[in-house]
């Protein structure tokens, strides 16, 4: 077991470097330069390439940041608050983020998993169908208009939550731009938790619980659900570290400062440093998640032969 | 020691006819190909029959069904069903509200609209205002005084055009990856699976939108950036279905009988797993369209004065809270044409995979 | 056995976290009881009751992208470091200088030397007085290399400081710069030629003093906190952290003017979404606020309804260089005649813009006289206003000059919500007003649009420029012979010697006739369409009617607070 997950740690070590090496050759191929100004003129943009180091050759560029980078110096922001080290520029905001996303997911995934139940043991009944129109619905409308929608009527009209982000009062900050983002997250978890109690329901270990003389709360608790809870978990996983990078739209709108917006804005501006940065915390948090992920499959589950897939 | 084949009827009276038998190397070769005799009646009399019957019987696949349907034709025949184009613009009509011959006398939809302004409401009817009796926006107009009712449905076109072929696109190549990874494993798959792990850890907002920059704007470029974001899940599903059927016997059988590599993933496995692919299919469609939806608002979708249904939600969400019904059509066709993928989907893989009716 | 501690975890996780959001929703019942003020005192409670009642509430658009006076690029930037440094001059109501840390000037009699007396009662916010060296050290940073200033070009190309030029390119080295500290509050300022609008330029931030003392304390986050920041003007910065959405300033009660300033503290929010911050406004968040082209319809009505001019002058840049059919004088003076610029601005931007027909913008250079350089319209009207008789005219003599029956050309346009609303009204305009013209609109964000027009790879070009100082040499002098921002690569040397003697030669003091060179120069820019001039962009804002004396200006600073009340 140990052995494994060092195996699989230093595989995602070099996972990272190839994917910061992508992440380089990408941020080149884009065109546009951070100096890219109307009030800039050659002279000046060539200094600025200059003093950035961005004259030299990708591939200096790449060890040079990465050796910085070991020293934990991410560089600095060339647009977005110029000359601010990057990890100033995020330390403050991943938490914020962090912390809407968390929320999100599990407001999404109590009620998706609650939706999906209720259609599972409803199944082909008008229960099924409305558990799948609300999940549905709540992917089918961009959740910029919903965000903006409940921004209206449970922020303007009733005045029940703080309309714009307020770091006094995070907490009820944080109610409508979970809410907002919830809705993916739910609709997919009713969606996968449906087919997944459905084909636990089905198996024969379910029959024979039932045969036995098993009943009610104690079947569904004991056997179903929780032979039904671990793949949730597996589609969970990415789900909450899209929600903690994705959520730009919905930070947009409530004016929250966290790291989605940053990374529209970066990308936007070609501040190639908080991009690398931004991108490589979103890979580092997405294979270290998997990583988990994997490794308590493995010991819930020992018909999973880790060392092997791996 | 009765090692006959049965089916070798000739040598089955040979034998007879001669106590003892030599076996020849004839009688442990393969027979051709050709003369496989597979038993074709049984598979294909019931199965797609009974998957059709399955799915008909659901009301909710068929109300699904009947929406894309329903919103594909609009989409083919509604732009032209009244005089205006998607483009021309008239900007001495712009923000006229929906009015629809019949329902105006009802006082619904008659071209007045209310507006909450910061000093209080106001109702205005611009219609009334120039005196345009017989002009219909049955939508209303927009704030180039372009009528959405075309828009709408040419941007249901664009959609739905972009979502369809970067479906498409995705399950050929997602496909066969995982096909092939699965397949072939051991040192294959590891090296496939790290490059789907890196694709998979840098965020998908920056490949699109280099993506995006890198070419030149367009409804193909979409098309690309959509296909390359949604693979993965594509070729993870397959190589899932494979790694199941791989050990399988008839897979083996078809081994031993000669037959090539390409020849069993494409022809022996991919029917078989067919159904979680479509199913897969048609849950991506809807992805597409959404996140064709989400590039329109950052400013990257189609442009302008092109539209897609996302374009246009994004177009409509600057005046949400001025003129609300700018936005509504195009959201309730999106919603519609979500909802219908994705219960087509639910109803096609539960008429596929029978197993999930077991209860 | 271990399957079932992990479902038991699963499942007390779930609880937990679901406790948790239920905890938020019980606190946020209560949210409508706290007051709607300042945004940013989490931890400083003793500020935010009493004295917030007369914060003033400002939306900004976009987040401050530096504090730092000399690195800062953008409005936004420019607007907050004012509020809390001064500079030697500032803008009174109408946007002339008057002196503000400098209590007295004198100008040599060759227009060379400007000798800055700086007032006695001045000081940083820790107590040390502002000095002359304090400038000298801030201007030398503005011109360092190793700063790499993208204004540094204020005080070379424009300002004309003595070896400005040499040590931006590294030639010399800072300290040469032609300014010195002769005592402690006497600052003198040698020039090359004489510039008639230096005064002006003092009140641009790249001019402002930075005190070298405090600056080696955090040479490396200077400006980024409000620990690492020193003030000498009429706020002090109490709240702020990189790109932050909410900034938060309280009044300096040690300002030299401080009587003066009204307000108790400015509260800055950044909102990006136009109809949220609307809603602020309404719901009383904020005093003020911007508002979109669709909003309008919703605040016309209202007395806090005002279109406040931004100072940039949008063009479409045609290239005529690389692109023959644009090089055609007919055809170019047939797409600037075909464009309907009042369309545009009251049809589709609806922020009070205002259509233009000149080549420098309107309201933010005042003549010798004080009337606006740009006030009259009509004087191009013969080459630019909307014709589409003359401009089909023009059209079918220049395609027939090229022998050619139509023409199809790309226009460049920025990702942003405007430049894409303009550009679909002028691609209309065009096409139906001009046969066989068919013009393809290529969206890209802004920052790649800027490096395509610099490459020179595009044909027609949607951009916007804005005054850097308030006379009209900042929008003119872009069209000499191989200025960089000079897109379509146009030439001509009558012009450059015209504006050659406005800068430098003998017209830089002669103030009256320098004006109507300027005038002359730009009748030829009009006459060979060189540009296609649209509207002066104004924005539409809503200012609380309890809020007064917000100085609005086009040029360097948009709004300035010194003298803003709130009721």
């Amino acid at each position: 077991m140990k052995k494994y997950i060092l195996k699989r740690l230093i595989t995602a070590f070099f996972t990272l470097l190839v994917i910061l090496l992508v992440l380089f050759i990408l941020m080149h191929l884009m065109p546009g330069s951070p100096f890219n100004d109307e009030k800039l003129n050659s002279d000046q943009r060539a200094a600025l390439y200059a003093k950035y180091g961005l004259d030299q050759p990708i591939v200096v560029q790449f060890f040079r940041y990465v050796a910085n980078m070991l020293h934990g110096d991410f560089g600095v922001s060339y647009n977005i608050s110029k000359n601010t080290p990057i990890a100033q520029l995020i330390q403050s905001r991943l938490p914020i983020s962090i912390q809407i996303g968390g929320c999100a997911v599990a407001l999404g995934a109590v009620v998706g998993l609650l939706l999906g139940l209720l259609a599972a043991f409803k199944h082909d009944t008008i229960w099924d169908t409305l558990a799948t129109i609300i999940s549905v619905i709540g992917v089918s409308v961009p959740s910029y208009v919903f965000a903006l929608a409940l921004s209206y009527q449970l922020g303007f009209k009733w005045g029940l939550f703080p309309m714009l982000y307020r770091a006094d009062h995070a907490f009820d900050s944080a109610v409508m731009p979970s809410i907002a983002l919830s809705m993916f997250t739910m609709a997919s978890i009713a969606r996968f938790t449906r087919s997944e109690m459905l084909e636990v329901l089905g198996s024969e270990y379910m029959l024979l619980a039932e045969s036995k003389g098993l009943s009610g709360s104690s079947l569904i608790f004991k056997h179903a659900l929780r032979n039904a809870l671990i793949p949730i978990i597996t589609v969970l996983a990415p789900l909450i570290v899209d929600l903690m990078t994705g959520s730009l739209v919905v930070e947009k709108i409530f004016a929250i400062p966290g790291v989605g917006s940053l990374l529209v804005n970066a990308i936007q501006s070609n501040d190639y440093n908080v991009v690398i940065a931004l991108s490589f915390i979103y890979s580092a948090m997405y294979i270290l998640i998997m990583l988990v992920v994997d490794i308590l499959y493995g010991i819930v589950d020992p018909r999973i032969r880790l060392a092997k897939e791996g | 020691m009765e090692t006959q084949p049965v089916i070798y009827t000739d040598q089955v009276s040979k034998a007879a006819s001669n106590t003892t038998y030599t076996p020849t190397s004839q009688d442990f070769s393969f027979k051709k190909d050709n003369t496989i005799e597979i038993d074709n009646n049984f598979a294909s009399q019931s199965y797609w029959k009974e998957v059709i019957l399955r799915y008909i019987s659901k009301p909710s696949a068929m109300i699904g069904l009947f929406f894309i349907i329903a919103i594909t034709i609009m989409a083919i025949i509604g732009p032209g069903m009244n005089d205006f184009s998607y483009s021309a613009q008239n900007l001495l009509q712009k923000n006229f509200a929906p009015r629809i011959p019949g329902f105006e006398n009802l006082g619904i939809f008659n071209g007045s609209e209310t507006i909450s302004t910061t000093t209080g409401f106001k109702t205005i009817n611009y219609y009334a205002e120039q005196g345009l009796n017989d002009i219909y926006y049955w939508f209303g107009s927009d704030n180039f005084g372009r009528d959405i009712w075309t828009r709408t449905w040419s941007g249901a076109r664009v959609s739905l055009i972009i979502a369809v072929a970067a479906a498409i696109i995705d399950m050929l190549i997602g496909m066969s990856y995982g096909l092939i990874s699965g397949y072939f494993g051991g040192k294959v798959d590891i090296i496939m699976q790290r490059i789907l792990e890196i694709a998979n850890g840098i965020p998908r907002l920056v490949i699109v939108t280099l993506l995006l920059l890198v070419l030149k704007p367009g409804m193909v470029t979409i098309v690309i950036a959509l296909m390359l974001t949604e693979w993965m899940s594509m070729s993870r599903i397959a190589r899932a279905e494979m790694l199941k059927l791989k050990e399988e016997e008839f897979v083996l059988a078809s081994r031993t009988l000669g037959a090539g590599s390409f020849f069993i993933i494409f022809k022996e496995i991919l029917p078989n797993i067919i159904g979680p692919i479509i199913t897969q299919v048609m849950f991506s469609i809807p992805t597409a369209i959404f996140t064709e939806a989400f590039l329109s608002f950052v400013g990257l979708g189609i442009p302008v004065p092109q539209c897609s249904l996302g374009s246009l939600i994004s177009e409509g969400f600057n005046s949400f809270t001025t003129h609300p019904y700018q936005i509504i059509p195009p959201i309730i066709v999106m919603a519609l044409l979500m909802l219908s993928f994705n219960l087509t989907a639910d109803g096609l893989r539960e008429a596929l995979d029978p197993k999930l009716k077991e209860r | 056995m271990k399957r079932r501690i992990l479902a038991l975890i699963m499942a007390s996780v779930m609880t937990l976290s679901l406790a948790g959001c239920g905890g938020y929703n019980q606190s946020g019942s209560q949210a409508p009881a706290a007051g709607s003020e300042s945004a940013s005192e989490s931890t400083e409670a003793s500020a935010s009751a009493a004295s917030a009642s007369s914060d003033l509430n400002v939306m900004l658009e976009t987040p401050v992208q530096s504090l730092d006076p000399q690195q800062a690029t953008d409005g936004t930037s420019f607007e907050v470091i004012a509020d809390f440094t001064d500079g030697l001059m500032q803008m009174d109501s109408d946007g002339q200088a008057v002196n503000a840390l400098a209590e007295s000037y004198e100008l040599s009699d060759d227009g060379l030397t400007y000798t800055f007396h700086i007032r006695d009662d001045a000081n940083w916010s820790n107590g040390t007085p502002v000095t002359a060296a304090d400038f000298v050290f801030g201007w030398q940073r503005a011109v360092d290399p190793e700063v790499a200033s993208e204004y540094a070009y204020m005080l070379s190309d424009i300002g004309q400081i003595k070896n400005a030029a040499e040590i931006i390119a590294g030639e010399k080295d800072k300290s040469e710069l032609g300014v010195t500290a002769v005592d402690d509050k006497t600052l003198k300022v040698e020039l090359n030629v004489p510039v008639s609008y230096f005064l002006s330029l003092m009140y641009f931030p790249t001019f402002y003093p930075v005190n070298e003392e405090f600056f080696n304390t955090c040479p490396d986050t200077y400006g980024t906190s409000p620990e690492t920041t020193l003030s000498n003007g009429a706020f002090v910065l109490d709240t702020y952290e990189p790109a932050a959405t909410a900034i938060h300033l309280t009044k300096s009660e040690d300002y030299y003017d401080a009587e003066k300033v009204q307000l108790s503290g400015i509260n800055y929010q950044v909102i990006q979404d136009s109809q949220q911050a609307l809603m602020s406004y309404q719901a009383g968040d904020l005093d003020m606020t911007l508002v979109n082209g669709e909003q309008v319809d919703q605040v016309k009505d209202d007395p806090a309804f005002k279109a406040v001019g931004a100072g940039y002058l949008w063009y479409v840049s045609p290239n005529m260089d690389s692109v023959a059919e644009l090089n055609n004088l007919n055809i170019r003076k047939a797409l600037t005649m075909a464009i309907d610029r009042d369309s545009i601005t009251t049809g589709v931007l609806k922020d009070g813009s205002a259509p233009t027909y000149t080549a420098v913008p309107m309201d933010f250079a005042a003549g010798p006289d004080g009337s606006d350089f740009s006030a009259d319209q009509e004087k191009f009207s013969d080459v630019c206003k909307f014709d589409a008789e003359a401009a089909a005219d023009y059209w079918s003599k220049g395609l027939e000059e090229l022998g050619i029956e139509s023409l199809e050309l790309d226009m460049i346009v920025d990702a942003d919500d405007a430049p894409q609303k303009v550009a679909q009204v002028l691609k209309e305009q065009w096409e139906t007003t001009l046969p066989g013209f068919t013009v393809n609109l290529v969206i890209e964000p802004k920052k790649q649009r800027v490096q395509d027009m610099q490459d020179g790879n595009f044909q027609l070009g949607l951009t916007r420029w804005g005054p850097d100082y308030a006379d009209p040499m900042t929008y003119l002098g872009m069209w000499v012979t191989d200025n960089s921002n000079n897109y379509g690569l146009w030439s001509n040397s009558e012009y450059d010697s015209i504006i050659a003697e406005c800068t430098t030669g003998d017209l830089a003091t002669d103030a009256e006739a320098r004006w109507n060179r300027l005038y002359d120069a730009e009748k030829i820019v009009m006459d060979d369409a060189v540009i296609f001039p649209l509207y002066t962009q104004c924005n539409a804002e809503m200012v609380n009617t309890n809020v007064s004396g917000i100085d609005f200006h086009p040029v360097a600073l948009n709004r300035v607070y010194k003298s803003a009340k709130k009721n």
